[in-house]
């Protein structure tokens, strides 16, 4: 029903400059509170990506993109193994911890859902 | 009934040329022609060829970038939609023009027109479509070539003969590193505003003018050209081992400047192609030719230069020299101070006239033949197409070919390179 990024609230509340002045604190502490930031991760780092939309937006990124990508994974699994979390100068902090994966995912949705819409069109003649 | 006929065929004849290019208000030009035929094509022609390109392979990426995403509709969508109508969309490189063409039933034409000019105006050139669909189809391209000795020594050919601009391949080199935003740049040159000429065939040039002006109106088109300078002839000799196919050797000759109706009547007297299905012709090559061998002339008119050529080929390199010996000396012939005979001039005048005639019939040949002076902004008419062979005679004859044949040739060698031959051993 949702694809890979799931359902969000986000554009609603982004939308209000009130409820956006409300929920941006909470916000802020869960995303801290998760812990991700602490191995180096970026949000987009833990989308699941054994689907095959997620790999063909994994494919989109820049090669630049991509190798700073394995590096976290890598960085972390490492300190995973080291049962720590990183030293805290290489926490994310929350400046970098950008949506850089989620607009590809949803132009690749996107397009899988023009293909779907194509396939099972009915076609009037006028 | 009869009467009928002929005065319909008669009202068709008159009605087949692209009579008058319109200069639209807008400043677009216009030209169509109206057969009554079931299907309409509508081409936008760029001058954007392989010639203009500001990086080598980039006008063969443009060429597979063409029909991708739009601000107006996606990839899919484009061909999906075109499905739906029945039409299809191509796109074809030229040295000299990019051509972008849809052909569909009559009365689609709101739909195809904008699927044409909306690739034009907004094409969004990403990067994933680019490194998806696009990079794949170019180095498919080139590979395709590569595998053919005959495509590959006439690229060559090209590359010696005039080096820069005309001389630059149609093909990607396999080191060529385009990105999407380099394409994006030279499109943005190559679509801009008075680089486009607008054919069409089976809509009436009202309609076609008004469509355009409908979606190219509103456009931000307004880059420079892309340039070019003048062609000039130098001609040189390359020996390349090939792997598989047949033993290949290209023997041209060039000259810059405008094309004329001499050489295309030299191309028609020694062309081995007859007229007449398994026969042998009347060419005076076609007689000494080794079996297993084959020689065809090449003549290539561009707008500012021409190539003419033998292709010869043949499965072992014997047979390539000795077809080669029999082409050359057959070109000594026709091109030495006595010329060819009466006759022979008069029937090949005809042989050129009819080639020339017959390729505006087709749509693809009266676009590609007419094109470039729409853009140009030349009379466009069929019968100027003819008209070039009025004034070839005798003396106009011996005087081109002589000329030609005094510029360095430039020579081709695709296969087993030790035992095929050098310009010299035949006879150069």
């Amino acid at each position: 029903m949702f694809g890979p990024l799931g359902p969000t609230l986000a554009p609603y509340i982004n939308s209000s400059r009130s409820l956006q002045k409300w929920v941006k604190p909470i916000a802020t502490w869960y995303a801290n509170s998760m812990g991700y930031r602490k191995y180096g991760f970026k949000y987009d780092d833990l989308l699941i990506e054994e689907r095959d939309d997620v790999q063909r937006a994994l494919a989109r990124l820049t090669p630049a993109e991509q190798y700073d990508r394995g590096f976290r994974i890598k960085r972390a699994s490492q300190a995973s193994v080291m049962h720590a979390p990183l030293p805290k100068e290489s926490w994310t902090p929350e400046s970098e911890d950008t949506r850089y994966l989620a607009t590809h995912v949803q132009s690749v949705e996107a397009e899988d859902n023009e293909r779907k819409m194509w396939d099972t069109m009915h076609v009037t003649r006028k | 009934m009869l009467a009928t006929r002929t005065s319909s065929s008669a009202v068709r004849i008159a009605r087949r040329s692209f009579a008058s290019v319109s200069e639209s208000a807008a400043g677009f030009k216009v030209a169509a022609v109206d057969n009554n035929q079931p299907t309409s094509a509508v081409t936008l022609l760029f001058k954007a060829g392989s010639r203009y390109e500001t990086k080598p392979g980039v006008a063969s990426a443009l060429k597979n970038f063409a029909f991708k995403s739009t601000a107006k509709r996606s990839a899919l969508g484009t061909v999906r939609e075109a499905e739906l109508y029945g039409g299809q969309l191509s796109a074809t490189l030229t040295r000299e023009h990019l051509a972008l063409t849809a052909e569909f039933l009559r009365g689609d034409e709101e739909f195809f027109v904008d699927v044409l000019t909306s690739f034009a105006t907004s094409g969004k050139f990403t990067r994933h479509e680019f490194e998806e669909y696009v990079e794949p189809t170019v180095k498919g391209d080139a590979e395709a070539a590569q595998s053919n000795p005959a495509i590959q020594a006439v690229d060559l050919a090209h590359a010696l003969a005039f080096r820069n601009g005309l001389g630059s391949s149609l093909f990607a080199p396999s080191s060529s590193h385009i990105t999407h935003e380099d394409v994006k740049a030279y499109a943005a040159t190559a679509f801009a505003k008075g680089n486009v000429a607008v054919l069409g065939s089976g809509i009436s040039q009202e309609t076609l003018t008004k469509l355009v002006e409908k979606s190219f109106g509103s456009s931000s088109t307004t880059g420079s050209a892309p340039q070019t300078k003048n062609s000039s002839y130098f001609g040189g000799e390359t020996r390349l081992d090939g792997h598989g196919g047949l033993q290949t050797v290209f023997i041209g000759f060039g000259v810059a400047g405008a094309p004329s109706g001499d050489l295309a009547v030299l191309n028609a007297h020694l062309s081995t192609t007859p007229s007449i299905k398994w026969s042998k012709g009347l060419s005076p090559i076609a007689a000494s030719i080794p079996a297993g061998a084959s020689v065809q002339t090449v003549y290539l008119p561009y707008s500012d230069a021409s190539l003419f050529g033998f292709l010869v080929q043949a499965e072992t390199a014997e047979g390539v020299t000795q077809a080669g010996q029999a082409a050359i000396k057959a070109l000594k012939e026709a091109t030495s101070g006595k010329g060819i005979a009466e006759e022979a001039l008069k029937s090949a005048v005809a042989k050129a006239k009819f080639t020339a005639a017959n390729a505006v019939e087709g749509r693809e040949g009266l676009f590609t033949t007419l094109g470039g002076k729409v853009l140009q902004g030349q009379d466009a008419n069929a019968s100027s197409v003819t008209a070039a062979f009025d004034g070839v005679n005798a003396s106009s004859f011996a005087k081109a070919a002589s000329e030609l044949v005094k510029t360095k040739p430039t020579f081709v060698a695709i296969g087993n390179t030790s035992a095929l031959p050098y310009s010299d051993e035949l006879g150069l």
